[in-house]
């Protein structure tokens, strides 16, 4: 292993070791859990740095290692910090949500930060067994802490749930992927990339290309292969829930972008019909479901099952492009997206959590009633969320929906024009149940008597601090993507031109 | 056709069928299960297959099919003991009476 190796490996190698670090401090000193928020933050933001520090695509050069195996370009790196911000977030608001009920926070953060290791595999894989490998190892630990609560029926119900279709939908993604590495006889992203390019897909290779395309939808929760996920993400304790409606989902579009575009992008004429179709399907349902729910999680569960759709649109643009040089708007729109969607996702699950079994407040979305007298800037927030999830601007998902919807719309193939259209009207109609949440908080008023909320205090207790930090770094980040992302924007145009560079 | 390649492999898409239609046929947790683990056995015999007809392969499919032995020896672990935490809270294997979340 030489030095460029280790530059190459450096994030990962960093995440790993805060995890076992973390790990090896709760065998030393059981039941400190404060020490093990402090480690897991501290180690975190210190991932993120060295992420940042050794992040490739800086000029432009791709370190790999393993023999290639594992290559770090400008995509990676920005797919890692995204990771890492989704795991700083979930590890500042879970304290609050898991100290209460006695749950464990060393073994919380060990399990979310192998996930994340996971992840960053996904992200740099550069070749399909390694990419496996990192899709295992991110929803493994997924599995434990969706039961996380494990003497909590509807936690060990999720979690039983998300676990049966996961590794159902495993096996198929890997069938395909036997299927194609017989047929192309490699199993570098490049190669396949390489050995697809001549020649029209045989049926051995045509089957393969359906069953990774059937395995990677379970993985986005693309409908109709979305069933895990409302019960998954109710079940699962809520700090849990903002983690795996974020970093899985954005995992699994980093598995899309490897598979799809970089090693079957060639051959993009061939599943542009699949995604068109799967992206009207995904966004029209999750919305029209979440419409109807009356549980805040449940009813954020189907949103993000809209959001992957919406997601799928900025696909199907790029897939649309005719060979040759490719627009990448559509590439970038998806690298976009995941971070806005990151933020104002995580934000909305942050203050579910937080203000869950507080007093008078479930996750039934009655319970808000009044809730801008009761806690007022948790409720501002809340609302800040909910409209950037609308897509109001000047918030992130404004941004995000703007740009997968604008390479839409410029695409010379007319279904994707139409998708467009679709994505506009569903945008619309989703409005409806975002901002009735808005209107329970702001205009309803709260039941006579009801004590206060009591999120205050943060300067006392330090599980409020961090819960407090946490819903911060979301609302900055909300906001600061919609009125200033030159600078993510200059990264994920790097990232889109490292994701289509020949080689 | 016995000894081709083609007759291997259909014998895994086979066995990778009756793994499917296990999964969506079966109601109990742990039948779901085996159910996938015969799927990536499937997987399993197809690679070993691709290596034992295709010279080129050879070297290769070995090692892929030892990672996913290991992958699936690690799925099956996370899933028992899943199954063993549900099972505690409700006394079922049944995965038609998990339904508290049913809307």
């Amino acid at each position: 292993m030489t030095s460029a190796d280790l530059t190459a490996l450096a994030p990962l190698l960093a995440v790993l070791g805060v995890a076992i670090l973390v790990l090896a401090v709760d065998f030393v000193l059981p039941g400190r859990d404060d020490l093990a928020v402090a480690l897991g933050v501290v180690g975190i933001v210190v991932v993120g740095a060295v992420t940042w520090a050794t992040g490739g695509g800086v000029d432009g050069a791709i370190q790999s290692a393993f023999g290639g195996s594992y290559a770090v370009d400008a995509a990676t790196t920005f797919l890692d910090l995204v990771f890492v911000v989704i795991a700083l977030i979930t590890l500042l608001v879970a304290p609050d949500y898991l100290g209460p009920r006695g749950l464990p926070f060393a073994e919380f953060t060990v399990t979310l930060l192998f996930a994340i290791s996971g992840a960053f595999l996904i992200a740099g894989s550069a070749d399909l067994l390694v990419l496996f490998l990192g899709l295992e190892l991110l929803v493994l630990p997924g599995y434990m802490l969706a039961g996380f609560h494990k003497r909590e029926g509807l936690s060990t119900e999720g979690a039983i749930k998300y676990f049966l279709l996961g590794s159902f939908s495993s096996a198929i993604f890997l069938f395909g992927l036997a299927f194609v590495w017989g047929f192309t006889g490699t199993t570098r992203i490049a190669e396949v990339a390489a050995a697809l390019a001549g020649g029209p897909l045989g049926p051995g290779l045509a089957m393969g290309l359906a069953f990774l395309t059937a395995g990677a939808a379970f993985k986005i929760a693309a409908v109709p292969f979305h069933y895990w996920t409302p019960d998954a993400y109710q079940g699962s304790p809520t700090p849990v829930t903002a983690y795996l409606s974020t970093g899985p989902k954005v995992a699994a579009f980093a598995l899309i972008l490897r598979v799809f575009v970089e090693s079957l992008g060639g051959i993009r004429a061939e599943w542009v019909g699949a995604i068109v179709v799967l992206a009207a399907l995904t966004m029209t349902l999750g919305n029209l479901v979440a419409l109807t729910q009356s549980n805040l999680k449940r009813m954020l569960a189907y949103s993000s099952i809209a959001h992957t759709g919406y997601i799928l649109v900025g696909l199907a643009a790029f897939a649309a492009e005719p060979a040759g040089d490719p627009s990448r708007s559509g590439l970038e729109g998806i690298l976009f997206y995941t971070a806005a969607y990151a933020f104002m996702n995580l934000g909305a699950f942050a203050v579910v959590s937080a203000l869950q079994r507080r007093p008078g407040v479930t996750s039934e979305i009655g319970t808000y009633a009044g809730l801008i007298r009761r806690e007022p800037v948790a409720a501002v927030l809340m609302a800040l969320f909910l409209l950037s999830l609308v897509g109001i601007p000047p918030t992130a998902g404004f941004f995000g929906k703007a740009y997968v919807i604008l390479a839409a719309v410029q695409s010379t193939d007319p279904a994707v024009v139409a998708l467009a259209v679709l994505a506009v009207l569903n945008a619309a109609a989703a409005a409806f149940y975002y901002l009735r949440v808005v209107v329970f908080m702001f205009m309803r008023e709260a039941p006579e008597g009801m004590p206060p909320v009591g999120l205050g205090g943060i300067l006392r207790e330090r599980r409020l601090f961090l819960l407090w930090t946490g819903l911060a770094a979301a609302g900055v980040g909300t906001v600061v993507l919609g009125l200033y992302p030159v600078p993510i924007l200059e990264m994920v145009v790097k990232a889109a031109a490292a994701l289509v560079a020949p080689g | 056709m016995s000894g081709s390649l083609d007759a291997y492999l259909l014998l895994a898409g086979a066995l990778f069928s009756i793994g499917v239609f296990g999964f969506l046929a079966r109601r109990n947790a742990i039948a779901m299960l085996m159910s996938i683990e015969l799927m990536l056995n499937a997987v399993n015999l197809a690679i070993v297959t691709f290596g034992a007809f295709v010279p080129a392969l050879t070297t290769h499919a070995s090692v892929i099919a030892l990672m996913v032995m290991a992958v699936a020896a690690g799925e099956a672990t996370v899933g028992l003991a899943i199954v063993i935490a549900i099972f505690r809270n409700r006394r079922t294997p049944l995965v038609d009476e998990y339904d508290a979340m049913r809307e």
